[in-house]
């Protein structure tokens, strides 16, 4: 049983960070959005993990389900043909851009991860939070976000629909 | 019962969320395909949400947890309006590469 946490952490993490490698990677769009929904599944399980059970719920349905269905509509919708070259630009400019992700990992994790290692953990509270602080947080602390963020789905909603019944637009008119 | 932040460290989930994070934009630096351009974006915003979650459980807060819902609700109108803009894109250009957004100024 003590060894059951960093276990499940490795394979969980080895797991995720392989189906990311795979969306990005993969030739094909539908094949992305596979590996972009084992991604999430398993974030959603890395969130069960840490005790955050109405996250991982969230994940599940929100992510998993609704915006990955949206992805694999829309690819159905476009009916792509077979790319011939997947990856923007020539090898050397590709080996650069690879620089810059390294470079950016090492930036963001270094001075997190050693600060934090080093660091007397005197802030860690070991009470992990459950729905009901949750539920106070959201609708006491954040509610006016809430609303805010309300108002921006909804502002969504409007758009997305327009956007996507547009014929074109001013520029479609223009030149035919 | 087991408690896991005695048998794994916070940096542990802060080097995996980096690892995501850089990944997704390695994702939208050397992709073609828009829709596999906006999947990374959704992969950066995940390992975000994966830090957030790891500190709200480590420092016992539910605050992280609320920013989590507020990354998601924005994360999902993103994918809404990026795929609904693809979409009038596609319709006019007949294609979904980068390169076609390139005739959308003005």
């Amino acid at each position: 049983m003590l060894e059951l946490f960093p276990l499940t952490f490795y394979a969980i993490s080895a797991a995720m960070i392989l189906s990311a490698l795979g969306v990005i990677l993969m030739a094909s769009p539908i094949f992305s959005a596979l590996c972009l929904a084992a991604t999430m599944t398993l974030l959603a399980a890395m969130f069960f993990m840490l005790e955050a059970y109405f996250v991982a719920a969230i994940q599940l349905t929100v992510y998993a389900g609704a915006v990955v269905v949206l992805f694999v509509i829309v690819l159905m919708i476009f009916d792509l043909k077979k790319e011939k070259q997947s990856f923007s630009g020539n090898w050397a400019i590709n080996i650069a851009k690879i620089g810059i992700s390294v470079a950016s990992f090492l930036i963001l994790a270094v001075p997190l991860g050693y600060v934090l290692a080093r660091a007397n953990p005197g802030w860690l509270q070991d009470r992990a939070p459950v729905s009901k602080d949750l539920a106070l947080s959201l609708f006491g602390k954040y509610l006016f976000t809430f609303e805010i963020v309300g108002a921006l789905l909804l502002v969504v909603l409007i758009g997305s629909v327009t956007l996507a019944k547009s014929k074109g637009g001013t520029h479609a008119e223009h030149h035919e | 019962m087991p408690n896991i932040m005695n048998s794994i460290a916070l940096n542990h989930f802060i080097i995996l969320a980096s690892i995501l994070f850089c990944i997704g934009m390695l994702g939208v630096l050397i992709r073609k395909n828009v829709v596999v351009m906006l999947m990374s974006i959704e992969l950066m915003l995940n390992a975000v949400n994966l830090i957030f979650v790891a500190f709200s459980r480590y420092y016992g807060d539910a605050s992280g947890q609320v920013i989590v819902f507020f990354v998601m609700a924005i994360a999902a109108a993103e994918a809404a309006i990026g795929l609904a803009i693809i979409m009038a894109v596609f319709r006019k250009f007949r294609g979904v590469e980068i390169k076609l957004f390139e005739n959308l100024k003005g």
